[in-house]
């Protein structure tokens, strides 16, 4: 692939053929590796077919790399079979755990940012890197609760974890919106102070009011609010171009729905080249 | 701080929140933790629900996302990959007392399961009717039918298969749901990337757990003949492999 990645959307099984068809300039999708983690079927055999000519991004939401454990071996190998298979162009995974002792709990969980979970995390970060032989991008997820005992905020974390391990990082900028206003921080200052040069991706998405509580919901499921997209702008104004998706994973609109918000950042992240 | 933040958070989304006091406490406490615990409920609930999408037809979704987080509570999912979530569902639902006046439902979700293991199962050719030509009545003893990798099959006390082939998609389901008396077997099968799916009598059900078993096309012959006395079997055995059950015709060592 020597056609720079622009912006990319999710990749979800209602869009298979559309997706395979599409031949918008600069774009990718990113699939979830664990709707993959089959034997054979339908399922990868569109990845496949989309994959031979559109680069791909793998997406891992089930690591569980900021679990007080390892990562479970047989999920990471089955990782390297999905990206043996498929040599996407990213691989990424979240800052949060979700694995306790064997059971999986399907969401995207907290823990102190102390620095004896920072050498731990690294340590997790360094086996997947190692398991994988490749860099992965560490994203920062939606935070709704407010710890004490934290040694450092989420960018300081992150930039270390950079640092020790060489991973890259996602930013999702839907995210950041979210946890300033669940948290009371500001998101300009958050993005403001992200090393540059560590950000490999970059994440929109939709959020809603919860219903009970002044919090925003990252729910996946709805379009990006303009706030994050003036967020998005002062961000790659100030790092540049990075291939930006489109994520959605709850209310899944037509695949032009999806595109036409695809198209809105790909012309921002044009526009960008062409300036720089 | 105190050490076992990771289980002490769990305990706390499980709904001990002064489990987690050391870190946070008080509505805003209260208000985050609410939102993991809903998460996480739906992502399970979403899991189930497209696991079991027959289940859905009969029941509704907001019947199987609550059946799901009972579901979930004594089956809690044990790899991040959910797409392998709910083998326990279909005996579960055996217990689930709001389930109790649709005794059939639990079937449905068994045959939605195996509809889910014929789809993620690996990639194999179908068997080629023209590699039985080799075949004669006095080889069958030679001979064993290796079932392709993602054919599945069961059979039930009563209509559970028609039942549930009534219900799919694309049309409306029925607006009763008849079950009959009759035993049927159902068996999908998935050549290329379709899946397809039929019902099936005793004598076709016993044919292919012989196969499944190892035994010779002699032997399932057999099984199936005590199955069902009278089966025309040359057309089960045609039908079945143009249907692309059988990945090989291996002769047995």
């Amino acid at each position: 692939m020597t056609q720079p990645l622009t912006a990319g959307v999710s990749l979800k099984p209602q869009h298979y053929a559309d997706a395979l068809a599409c031949r918008a300039e600069g774009l990718w999708f990113e699939a979830h590796p664990e709707n993959y983690m089959a034997a054979g079927g339908p399922r990868l055999a569109w990845l496949d077919a989309i994959a031979r000519d559109k680069p791909i991004s793998l997406h891992g939401v089930g690591l569980s790399l900021a679990a007080d454990e390892a990562p479970d071996e047989d999920h990471l190998a089955a990782l390297k079979r999905l990206v043996d298979r498929y040599q996407p162009a990213l691989v990424s995974e979240h800052l949060a755990w979700s694995m306790r002792r064997g059971v999986y709990a399907p969401d995207l969980l907290p823990f102190p940012r102390t620095q004896a979970a920072l050498a731990r995390i690294a340590d997790n970060v360094d086996r997947m890197q190692e398991v994988l032989g490749r860099r992965v991008l560490i994203e920062n997820p939606s935070l709704y609760l407010p710890l004490e005992g934290h040694d450092l905020g989420e960018v300081a974390f992150l930039a270390a974890l950079s640092r020790r391990t060489g991973c890259g990082l996602l930013v999702d900028v839907n995210n950041v919106f979210v946890s300033a206003h669940n948290l009371g921080f500001s998101a300009e200052a958050y993005l403001d102070a992200l090393p540059a040069e560590a950000v490999g991706e970059i994440h929109l998405a939709g959020h809603a009011p919860d219903a009970n509580a002044d919090l925003l919901i990252d729910t996946h499921g709805a379009p990006v609010a303009e706030a994050v997209w003036r967020l998005y702008g002062r961000l790659i104004a100030r790092i540049g171009q990075r291939p930006t998706l489109i994520e959605r994973d709850d209310d899944i609109p037509a695949f032009q729905d999806l595109m036409a918000e695809r198209e809105r950042a790909h012309a921002l992240l044009t526009r960008e080249t062409v300036d720089a | 701080m105190p050490d076992g933040f990771h289980d002490r958070f769990l305990a706390a989304v499980g709904g001990d929140e002064a489990a987690l006091a050391p870190w946070c406490a008080g509505p805003a406490a209260s208000a985050g933790l609410a939102v993991y615990r809903n998460t996480t409920a739906k992502g399970a609930a979403d899991a189930l629900a497209a696991q079991f999408p027959t289940v859905e037809r009969v029941v509704g979704p907001a019947w199987l996302a609550a059946a799901a987080v009972a579901h979930a509570a004594d089956h809690p999912p044990r790899t991040a990959s959910l797409l392998t979530y709910g083998e326990a569902f279909g005996g579960w639902l055996t217990t689930f007392p709001p389930a109790a006046d649709m005794p059939f439902l639990a079937d449905l979700a068994r045959l939605d399961w195996l509809w889910t293991g014929a789809h993620l199962a690996a990639d194999a050719p179908p068997l080629e009717a023209t590699a039985l030509a080799r075949l004669t009545p006095e080889s069958f003893a030679r001979y064993r039918l290796v079932l392709h990798p993602a054919t599945r099959f069961a059979g039930f006390d009563d209509g559970a298969p028609s039942l549930w082939q009534a219900l799919q998609p694309p049309g409306d389901p029925p607006a009763d749901l008849e079950l009959g008396d009759a035993p049927e077997g159902l068996v999908f099968v998935r050549p290329g990337l379709d899946i397809d799916h039929r019902v099936i009598g005793a004598g076709t059900l016993a044919f292919l757990a012989g196969c499944g078993a190892g035994e010779s096309l002699a032997a399932a012959a057999m099984d199936a003949l005590a199955a069902e006395p009278g089966l025309d079997l040359s057309t089960v055995f045609a039908g079945l492999v143009a249907a692309g059950a059988f990945t090989e015709l291996r002769t047995l060592s």
